[in-house]
């Protein structure tokens, strides 16, 4: 998979922050989505081509509903989707995840424990299911 | 460059679209964990954006080094259209090459090429590492903490500790080192000794006088590693 995004996919954009393990929570979570639950309705596109202003990647946010999923409060997955104009249909929090999950040790930035997968399997369930609901509206607008 | 900085700045793209952004991102970590853990700092890319002024100022109080997964180089044109000027530029598919072609996206689908490939983008940034620092001239020994953003993620690193002539001797990274050798299918009895030694000699200062010690505490550290308990913490 490329840099192009599939035609009206849902686009699922992680932080994949580098300094925790939300970031890493983040990341598997969008490939859990765009490989594994909903690979024809979604697809992913590297954050930093928006960081970098790339126009086709500013072009796809701006065309596509994005779903967001960022480790932390700052949000750069959000932030930088918005900042390009994109539209953010959903935009997640890892840490919500963790509310019914006290005391999980999910690992660290560079690996998932148990733990760490089961959370991030059930974000991954979350965003799919949104993506499916945004896939459904689109239809219909069409 | 300010006195203040002794820490040079790793920034990866992570690019997801792609495995050579997992690599960079794996990669990058591994310096930060193991390779170079006292003399390197990392901040998210996308905080260049969506941070604050001091993330932002990250690459004017940091000797940067930008590593990409592609020739599009979203990190260093990012860090230097929003951040400032960096002291090297590093691409995955250009140290790499075509030996990317059998590595994954996700680590749940990660497989010996994808470690082999961290290792040798990692080896990579750790040698930038030591060119910047060298470039600088001599310094001091990095302070524990640096001036500016940077991200919470130095976490210490597993060790390993051996006796070595009636000392105890802490490695930094032992299982990690102890993965990779069991990875290259090194053996657990004396004919692993020498490669035992040559790959955590990569990492940690060992005299001549200490490599037969080290030789026999490593092959034990070892079997114990490879028959599923860790090393001493």
């Amino acid at each position: 998979m490329g840099n192009e995004p599939i035609e009206n996919a849902v686009l699922v954009i992680p932080c994949s922050g580098i300094g925790k393990v939300h970031g890493l929570m983040s990341r598997e979570a969008t490939y859990l989505v765009t490989d594994e639950l909903a690979p024809k309705q979604t697809d992913t596109l590297c954050l930093a081509l928006l960081v970098k202003g790339d126009s086709e990647a500013v072009a796809a946010v701006r065309s596509h509903a994005c779903i967001t999923i960022d480790g932390c409060a700052k949000a750069c997955a959000e932030k930088n989707v918005a900042m390009a104009g994109g539209r953010v249909a959903k935009a997640f929090q890892v840490a919500e995840a963790f509310k019914n999950h006290r005391g999980a040790k999910p690992g660290s930035a560079t690996a998932l424990t148990d733990d760490g997968w089961t959370l991030t399997r059930e974000i991954a369930d979350s965003v799919a299911c949104e993506a499916a609901r945004l896939s459904a509206c689109e239809e219909v607008i069409r | 460059m300010s006195a203040e900085v002794t820490k040079v700045g790793i920034i990866s793209c992570s690019g997801e679209a792609i495995p050579e952004g997992t690599i960079s991102r794996l990669a990058t970590r591994r310096v930060l964990e193991l390779l170079r853990p006292t003399t390197t700092v990392t901040l998210c890319l996308p905080l260049f954006l969506a941070g604050n002024e001091a993330e932002r100022n990250f690459a004017k109080t940091h000797p940067t080094i930008t590593i990409d997964g592609c020739e599009k180089q979203c990190a260093k044109w990012g860090t230097e259209e929003h951040s400032g000027p960096v002291s090297s530029a590093l691409v995955v598919a250009g140290i790499l090459g075509t030996q990317t072609a059998g590595c994954h996206r996700s680590s749940r689908d990660s497989s010996p090429p994808d470690k082999q490939a961290v290792w040798a983008v990692a080896e990579r940034i750790a040698a930038e590492v030591d060119s910047v620092l060298a470039e600088m001239g001599p310094r001091d020994d990095v302070a524990a903490g640096s001036s500016g953003a940077q991200c919470s993620c130095s976490s210490p690193t597993p060790g390993g500790k051996l006796t070595i002539q009636g000392a105890t001797v802490s490695l930094t990274g032992l299982p990690l080192i102890f993965e990779q050798c069991a990875e290259r299918n090194i053996s657990a009895d004396t004919s692993g000794c020498a490669a035992l030694l040559d790959a955590v000699k990569i990492y940690h200062r060992v005299l001549p006088e200490e490599e037969a010690d080290y030789r026999s505490a490593l092959l034990a550290a070892y079997q114990v590693f490879r028959s599923g308990a860790r090393p001493t913490k």
